[in-house]
Order: C-alpha cells, then sequence, then structure tokens
C-alpha cells in the first residue's frame, strides 16, 4: 500500500511539473526579473553600470504628470468600457436565453467582434471614423444631423471615446457568452415557485436571476477589468497615443518610455504600479461582492 | 479513446517542436558559409526592396561566395526599436541601415563600431563618397558608419488642383503662406480641400520651415538652445504655420485625417514637402494625378529644406570582414547606381556623375540637397524631438501662446543638450 | 404576464437582428473595402458597398500570391495549434490536481498561478526578450510556443479547475478502489469528462495565440517567420501610406480560422464555461 501511495505522489508531481516549469520560466522568472529591475538604474544606455537606486524609479513615474494622464485615461477607459459591456452582454444573453429559434445564429454572430483580432478591428474603426470617412459621410450628407466633418480621432477625450466604444463593441460577446452560461444553470423551479407567487419578468430578473449569477458577475468584473487596464493595441493603432502622447494608456505609455526612450528601469516601477492597482481593485471587487452576499443572505 | 487522442496529439506536438528545431539546426551545420544579418527598413513592397533581394544581394553573393546575406525588412519606427532591444542582449545584426538621426544615440550606446580605427581600408572606402553625406557619422571623434544614400523633401503640387484656383508655383515664403489660402476650402464636390499637408509635427517636419524662415533650433555647436528656438525668426515660422492650421490651411498630422498619400492623390491636399520616396507611391496607387515638383520657397534664410539619409553601420559582435565588404559593395558604384534607379539618392561620387543619375527623376532633388541641412546630431535628438512635437501640439491646441511654448520648449532643450 | 408567445418572440428576435447588424457592420464595412482597388478608398462620396463594377479580387490575389502571406499564415497555424495543445494538455494536469487533490502548499500555489494575472503581459517585454536570448530563442518560431502557454495558463487552469471540482468524487474513487493509479485516472477519466471546459479554454487560447501582436513582433525578425497580426500591421502606415485594400484582405482572410476553430468547438462552449466560472 506504501508504495502504491508513493508512486502516486510521483505520478501526481509528474502531471504538475510540465505546467509549473513552463509557468515558472517563462512567467515567473520574468516577473521576478523586472521587480528587482525596478530598483535599479536600467536603460539601454547605460546596460553596463547598473546601480541599485532604491524607489528612485517609483519616485520618477509618480511625479511624472504624463503617468498621471494616462492613469486617468486607463481608469476612464476601464470604468466606462467594462460596466458598458456587461449590461449589453448580460442584455443580450438574456434575449438569446428566451428565443427558442436561432440560438446558436446568434451567438455566433455576436461573437465574431470577440474572434476578431485587435489590430483588424482598431484598423477598421480608425477607417470608419476618418474625418474623411464612413460615418462622418453619413451623419453630414445623409442624416443631416451635424453640419462639417466631426473630426472624432483628433483630440484626447474624443479618440479615447473611439476606443471605448471599440472596446465596448468587441466585448459585449464575450459577456454574452459568459452570461448565458451562467443563465443555464439557474434552476427553473425557482422561476416557477416564484411565477406562482406572482412576480413578474422585471422582478424575477432582479431577485432571482441576478443573484443566482453573482459569481459569474464577479469574475466577469474582475477579468474585464484587468483586460480594460491592458488596453494597448486599438490605442496603438487608431490614435498611437497622439497627439502627443494624450491618448496614451498605461501599456502604451510604457512602452513609449522602454522603446523609444530606453528608460527601462522606469518602465519596469510602472508595470508593479499598475500591477498593484489591479490588485487593489480586484480586492475591492471581491470584497464588494461579499457585501452584496451578506446582504441577500439578511434580505431572505 | 480521448486518452488516444491525447498521446497522438503530445505525438503531433513533440514532432512537431523537433522538426523545427532539426530545420533551425542544420542551417547553423553549414560553416562553410559565413552568413551576416542585414536589417534595413526599405518597405516591404518596395521597388528598393526587390532591387535589394533581386538584384544586389544575389550580385554580392556570387562575388563572395562564402558569405550569405540574410536581410530582414523592418519598418521604420520598429527598427529603431528592436535595434535598441537587441542591443539590450547582444543579439544585435551585423549590419544595419540606420536613419542619419539614430547613429548619434546608437553610438553613444556604444553599439557601433568605429570603421576609421577599426578597418584598414576606412579611408579608400570612405573617399568615393559625397563629403556632406559622410559628415553624417561623425560623431565625436570617429566615423561610425559609411553614408549610403541621401535626400531631402521638396515641394510637390498638384497640377490641377493649382490650375484650377488659378495660383502658381510659390516661390517665396509669402507666396507659399497666400497660395495655402487660395487652395484651401471646399471644392467643387463640397468637400473640404487643403493648401498643404504635413503628416507630423516632429523636426523632420517643422525644420524646413524653421530654417527657411531664418530661424535654429540650436547655435552652432549644439549646445544651447536659448535663443535659437525660441529666437524671433523661430517664432515667426511656428506662428505662421499654427495660423495655417487653425485657418484650416494645413492639416496631416492628425489621427483622422486622410493618410498623406492617399490625400493627394484625391485632390484633398494640394502641396507637400516630401521625398523621393514619394513618386513611387503616387505611381503605384495614383498614377493618374498630375503633379510637379519645385525647391522649398525661399524665405529670409533662403531656401532650406531638411536633410535625411540613411548610413550603413556595423554593430557590435558584428562578423567584421564579411560585414565590411557587404558594407563597400552597398557603397560601391554598382549599387549605388542600382539603388538610384529606385529612388534612392547615391552618395557615391562616381554614381552621382553617371548618366543613369543624371537623367534620373529624383533630379530636382540634387539641387535642394545642397541646401539642405541637417537636424541636430545630438544623442538626446529623440527626446527633444518628442518635446518639440509636444510644444507645437499644445500650440496648436490652444493650451499655450506660441512664445511660452517656445520659451518653455528651450529650457528643457537646454537641459537635454548638456 | 405570458404575452403571446408570438408577439414576444417577434420582439425579442428584431432586438437581436439589430445588434446583430451593429456586431458585424464593421466586418461587412471591412470585406467590402477588401474587395475594392486599394486607390478608391478615399473616394467621394464614401460607399458602404461598392458598385458592382468596382468590385475586384486584386487585393486578395496580391495578399494570397505575392507577398509572403501564406508563410505568415502557416506560421501562426503551426504556432497558434501547437500551443493550444500544450496549454490543453498542461494546465488540464495543473486543473485535476489543484481541483481534486489537497496537499500542502495547494492553496499557495493555487494563488501564485492565478495572481500574475494582474500582471500586464506587454510590461513583461523587456525580462522575457533577455530570457529568449539566453535561451537562444529569438528570431525562432517555435520558441513564441512556450511564451504563448505561459501566458494562458493561469485562466486555463482556472477555468479546467473549476471543472474538475465539479466531477463527482465518486466516479474517481471507484477508479481508485479497481486499482487505477493517478495517470490512468486522469488520461481516461478526468480528462474526457473535462472536454467541455477544455474545448472552451482551448478557444479562448486559439485566439490568444492567433492574434498575439506585441511579443511576437518584438521577437521574430525574418520576414517569412512572421505571424499574421505583425504582417497585416506592416502594410500600415509605412511613410503615411497604407494599402487598406490590403490589409483588409488579409484581415478577412486571417478571420476564417478562428471561425472555423469557434464553430467547431462551440458546442462545448457554453456548458465548459458555466462550470468553470459560477464554480470559480
Amino acid at each position: 500500500m506504501d508504495s502504491k501511495l508513493q508512486s502516486n505522489k510521483r505520478q501526481m508531481i509528474v502531471l504538475l511539473f510540465p505546467g509549473l516549469l513552463i509557468f515558472g520560466v517563462f512567467t515567473i522568472y520574468p516577473i521576478a526579473k523586472l521587480f528587482l529591475m525596478s530598483f535599479f538604474q536600467w536603460d539601454f544606455g547605460s546596460m553596463l553600470d547598473q546601480e541599485f537606486i532604491g524607489f528612485s524609479n517609483y519616485k520618477d513615474v509618480l511625479s511624472d504628470s504624463f503617468f498621471w494622464m494616462t492613469f486617468a485615461n486607463t481608469l476612464a477607459y476601464t470604468f466606462i468600457t467594462v460596466p458598458a459591456q456587461m449590461l449589453l452582454g448580460l442584455l443580450v444573453a438574456v434575449l438569446i436565453h428566451e428565443i427558442k429559434r436561432l440560438q446558436v445564429f446568434f451567438r455566433v454572430m455576436h461573437y465574431l467582434p470577440v474572434i476578431t483580432s485587435w489590430v483588424i478591428v482598431s484598423l477598421v474603426f480608425r477607417y470608419i471614423f476618418n474625418t474623411e470617412g464612413l460615418l462622418n459621410y453619413f451623419l453630414n450628407n445623409t442624416l443631416n444631423v451635424v453640419d462639417g466633418n466631426i473630426r472624432w480621432l483628433d483630440s484626447r477625450w474624443s479618440a479615447l471615446s473611439v476606443a471605448m466604444l471599440l472596446g465596448i463593441w468587441k466585448g459585449v460577446g464575450w459577456n454574452m457568452v459568459i452570461f448565458l452560461a451562467a443563465l443555464q444553470q439557474v434552476p427553473s423551479d425557482l422561476y416557477e415557485a416564484a411565477e406562482i407567487d406572482g412576480c413578474n419578468a422585471f422582478l424575477r430578473f432582479f431577485t432571482i436571476t441576478l443573484p443566482s449569477i453573482r459569481g459569474t458577475i464577479l469574475f466577469a468584473w474582475i477579468m474585464l477589468t484587468i483586460g480594460g487596464f491592458n488596453v494597448f493595441t486599438s490605442i496603438k493603432m487608431i490614435t498611437g497615443g497622439g497627439p502627443a502622447h494624450q491618448t496614451d494608456t498605461m501599456l502604451t505609455w510604457m512602452y513609449y518610455k522602454a522603446f523609444s526612450t530606453g528608460k527601462l528601469g522606469y518602465s519596469a516601477s510602472l508595470s508593479f504600479m499598475m500591477a498593484l492597482t489591479l490588485g487593489l481593485l480586484a480586492f475591492f471587487q471581491f470584497k464588494a461582492m461579499k457585501d452584496k452576499d451578506m446582504e441577500a443572505k439578511n434580505l431572505k | 479513446m480521448k486518452g488516444r487522442k491525447i498521446l497522438a496529439l503530445l505525438l503531433i506536438v513533440f514532432l512537431s517542436l523537433s522538426a523545427a528545431y532539426a530545420s533551425g539546426a542544420k542551417e547553423s551545420q553549414d560553416t562553410k558559409v559565413e552568413t551576416i544579418d542585414f536589417w534595413h527598413h526599405y518597405s516591404a513592397q518596395s521597388a528598393e526592396n526587390k532591387t535589394l533581394m533581386n538584384v544586389l544581394i544575389p550580385r554580392f553573393q556570387q562575388e563572395n561566395p562564402g558569405i550569405k546575406v540574410n536581410a530582414v525588412s523592418h519598418e521604420w519606427a520598429e527598427l529603431h526599436n528592436k535595434v535598441l532591444i537587441s542591443s539590450s542582449t547582444g543579439s544585435l545584426p551585423d549590419v544595419a541601415r540606420c536613419d542619419i538621426a539614430w547613429l548619434p544615440e546608437f553610438q553613444k550606446m556604444g553599439i557601433l563600431v568605429p570603421l576609421d580605427s577599426e578597418v584598414p581600408d576606412f579611408e579608400k572606402v570612405s573617399s568615393r563618397l559625397l563629403e556632406s553625406a559622410m559628415s553624417t557619422t561623425f560623431i565625436d571623434k570617429n566615423h561610425y558608419a559609411l553614408a549610403l544614400n541621401t535626400n531631402t523633401k521638396i515641394l510637390f503640387y498638384n497640377t490641377k488642383m493649382l490650375k484650377d484656383a488659378n495660383v502658381a508655383v510659390p516661390k517665396t515664403t509669402d507666396e507659399l503662406v497666400a497660395a495655402i489660402r487660395s487652395l484651401s476650402g471646399k471644392n467643387a464636390k463640397g468637400q473640404q480641400t487643403w493648401g498643404w499637408n504635413e503628416p507630423a509635427l516632429s523636426g523632420w517636419n517643422l525644420c524646413p520651415f524653421i530654417w527657411t524662415f531664418g530661424g535654429a533650433l540650436t547655435n552652432a555647436d549644439q549646445t544651447v538652445a536659448t535663443g535659437f528656438v525660441n529666437g524671433k525668426e523661430t517664432v515667426q515660422a511656428i506662428e505662421t504655420f499654427v495660423t495655417l492650421v487653425k485657418e484650416g490651411g494645413i492639416t496631416g498630422f492628425n489621427s483622422g485625417d486622410i493618410p498623406m498619400t492617399d490625400g493627394f492623390g484625391t485632390y484633398r491636399y494640394a502641396m507637400m514637402l516630401e521625398g523621393p520616396w514619394k513618386t513611387a507611391e503616387l505611381d503605384g496607387s495614383y498614377p493618374n494625378v498630375e503633379y510637379g515638383t519645385a525647391l522649398m520657397p525661399t524665405g529670409k534664410g533662403g531656401s532650406v529644406s531638411v536633410l535625411g539619409g540613411e548610413d550603413i553601420a556595423m554593430l557590435k559582435g558584428a562578423n567584421k570582414d564579411a560585414a565590411w565588404k557587404f558594407m563597400t559593395f552597398m557603397t560601391g558604384e554598382f549599387a549605388q547606381i542600382e539603388m538610384a534607379k529606385s529612388g534612392q539618392i547615391p552618395v557615391n561620387k562616381m554614381a552621382l556623375a553617371s548618366d543613369t543619375v543624371k537623367n534620373a527623376p529624383f533630379a530636382p532633388f540634387l539641387d535642394a540637397i545642397k541646401t539642405a541641412r541637417a537636424r541636430p546630431t545630438v544623442s538626446t535628438w529623440s527626446e527633444i524631438d518628442n518635446e518639440l512635437n509636444g510644444a507645437v501640439h499644445q500650440v496648436i491646441s490652444g493650451k499655450k501662446t506660441v512664445r511660452s511654448a517656445l520659451d518653455e520648449l528651450a529650457v528643457k532643450m537646454d537641459a537635454l543638450l548638456k | 404576464m405570458k404575452k403571446t408567445p408570438t408577439k414576444q418572440t417577434v420582439i425579442l428576435n428584431l432586438l437581436l437582428t439589430f445588434s446583430t447588424l451593429v456586431s458585424i457592420l464593421p466586418m461587412v464595412y471591412m470585406l467590402s473595402t477588401a474587395l475594392r482597388p486599394n486607390g478608391a478608398l478615399y473616394e467621394f462620396p464614401p460607399r458602404f458597398f461598392p458598385s458592382l463594377d468596382a468590385i475586384t479580387l486584386e487585393n486578395f490575389s496580391f495578399v494570397l500570391f505575392q507577398s509572403t502571406f501564406y508563410l505568415n499564415f502557416l506560421n501562426s497555424v503551426f504556432v497558434s495549434v501547437v500551443s493550444v495543445a500544450l496549454a490543453a494538455i498542461v494546465s488540464a494536469a495543473l486543473g485535476f490536481i489543484l481541483g481534486k487533490f489537497n496537499f500542502k502548499g495547494k492553496k499557495i500555489l493555487f494563488a501564485l498561478i492565478i495572481v500574475t494575472m494582474i500582471i500586464p503581459g506587454t510590461t513583461l517585454i523587456v525580462p522575457q526578450f533577455e530570457l529568449a536570448f539566453k535561451l537562444g530563442a529569438v528570431n525562432k518560431l517555435p520558441w513564441l510556443i512556450p511564451f504563448y502557454v505561459a501566458w494562458v495558463i493561469p485562466f486555463s487552469t482556472f477555468m479546467i479547475k473549476g471543472f474538475m471540482e465539479g466531477i463527482p468524487n465518486e466516479i474517481l474513487d471507484a477508479a481508485f478502489i479497481d486499482g487505477a493509479d493517478i495517470f490512468t485516472i486522469f488520461f481516461r477519466i478526468a480528462l474526457p469528462l473535462a472536454s467541455p471546459a477544455i474545448a472552451s479554454v482551448s478557444i479562448f487560447n486559439f485566439l490568444t495565440a492567433w492574434e498575439e501582436y506585441p511579443w511576437a513582433n518584438t521577437v521574430i525578425n525574418d520576414n517569412n517567420l512572421r505571424t499574421l497580426p505583425i504582417a497585416i500591421a506592416g502594410f500600415f502606415g509605412q511613410h503615411q501610406f497604407t494599402q487598406w485594400g490590403y490589409v483588409f484582405a488579409m484581415s478577412t482572410i486571417s478571420l476564417i480560422p478562428i471561425l472555423l476553430v469557434f464553430i467547431f468547438f462551440q458546442k462545448y462552449f457554453v456548458t465548459g464555461l458555466s462550470a468553470g466560472s459560477v464554480k470559480g
């Protein structure tokens, strides 16, 4: 029996090994290296003499007005796109959940934006929102609701709004799929009981559906928040961060600092501050859901 | 059943990995042939790249049987970033075609080989090349590259648009400003047109205006900016430029603008200042557009365009002999004339005297090159450029006046020039 | 509260059709642009659909026959397929052990894996490049794979673990009693049972590998080793001159594999996600 236990233990380790090896080497090691380097003077110019400078890089980041601007951009992007796509995704999921036929068709259609790469959809949006492009022509000449062409991509908040619209449009399908799965898990007898009690559709949604998919909501919320902070390709393709870095998000700014100015130490500390912020956000999101949990339990 | 499927999958994975590995390993076994990596930014679809891949490299390899050239095309900005990141790990290519503006930065990082002290026949090879072009390779006390090609920007004008607006080709800056105003507005189809397209607000774009108006970025030694970048003439140049932008006469640097070539080809932009590569682009996508070229209109400082070009450099860790042979070949008469056929202005003196070059479509550029000026050759140029860009953007968006923006810029530049 | 079924269905279908249109409109525009010659892209007035005589296949033929697109396409297929396969196995193994067994340090191990998700992947480019260089992995296509696999391990493990936890222990215990060892239980029981979850994370993983841009762009130099996203972006913005027709033709073609993968694995999608996310 003992040898069986040993051999089982060994087999467990063998199963764990490949994943942990790949993860350890290709993710953990770079993270550790990055963390270490954030405390050093580290740029392309001084590759050879890297001196330990403590929190100096972190101080540089925090005192950089550009950093705070990109921080604001990233927060705005995240706090607008995440709830929007969750709401719309949930709405579409509910709609699809209710119809009997054509479910697969609608699922696939809505998922199309999700499976198209960021590079492609960003270019398409850039083309559509060109000042002399299709959208303006439509608004101007066809609908006649505006006079003159709107310069969507030329100023900070206008261009960021286009990026946000892109982010929401692209994310709805993902949310739809996640919420559809969750909706199908809600036991139907709960609904039946409520119906008998005289509950209407609206009330049923808020008192049964939403609480039942709470776990999924939290999951989507956290994943999408991380995704929001990671916005990179769409900004690069649509505005390149311009005009003059006004539409840069934390990641595109980090990329610029690292590769165009060679300030690697700065970028490293910026990366960890991003991670820290995300961690804090996730923590609060967790707590928020837990509190709702308590609320729901107390209400019962 | 599933288990077997998984095992099959694993086998495929293993086999593909080993196959890929094997193919990679095979190349390095061939020790009789030396391979040098050559990174450049000839656009992948361009005539220059075709000439490189189909004419030059085969010829070079034929003349040098033991050497193979592995040429890789990168986009311009990507090439800069790639060289940077490769330098941090020592995985640099042997030879690279670098924008002349990058050389001071690369030299400071210590990744360029000082050719005059490391290569025996440097004098012989470099003396065949234009001195003005070679001046871009001299940094500190050594030459760090060979000039490869030079270029500058000249005025391209849309013949039809000028004719329709009854505007003559501008010869002075005053005429230019008036022309831009006349050419901007709404055309017959009701679309917006602009007299001038400027695709960005960097030094490459603004310097011709600044210098032609008699201004400057720094003093001759490139050590001080105050009094120059915020001097009277520079302020006037930027002032004029920004006014024209606000009037709707100039555009092109916004993300939502029609790209330069497309706009020029569809009669939306009347004039632009561009380099020899533009002819190939226009001929390719808009062959029906009639256009002419002229020198940058003359102002208080003369007719001063911005000097561009590329140098070919040997990078640290390179296979010196093979790399030098290739560099010599690329700056030799044959390669230079061939490239001239694709629109690259040569720096080889013999090539410049040849009939091919004399009759080439870029003949107008040769005159402009005589008066063109190079941007500051300091290692912090890309940061200065970024600050300049930001400053002018702030003026255009109304956040600052020209005076105050340039004053602040001068302070920042002084610090960067130290 | 019950509206007549047909009225409700009609409204629902109408709403869904509207949102479907919104979802696919940009892609339709992309396709219609790919069918027009390069120079026609800034024509006036801008049209959504090209006039019938303006339709051309020249962009597609250029992309397919004259550029290195074919190679880039195959490169992407190779990297994506192998990454997905490898990620599926290692994540399933991790998810199985972490989900079905208890041992010292399990919680910490799992937390470590999950918490790395808050570090934006793009920020790791520089240290990863140094690592790649040390391993001799620069400019070698197969070496993209371990990086991509490492990237997706946290999410995949999380999802599969959740699913594994939903598998009744009785099934595994029964096998144990019958004398099966861990490998057998994993390969013959757990893996097949967890296939919905594995299929659904594989779709995500395929998409990740297929469209990844920053890392591949940094580490791959040679033209013929490039993956699709880099090839597409390469047509964009040279000297301010974008050949939109080529860009969109390439984009349209590159959509096909991922669409096929999605449709093929589609049925697993919903079931696989449900257990994973709800339990998580």
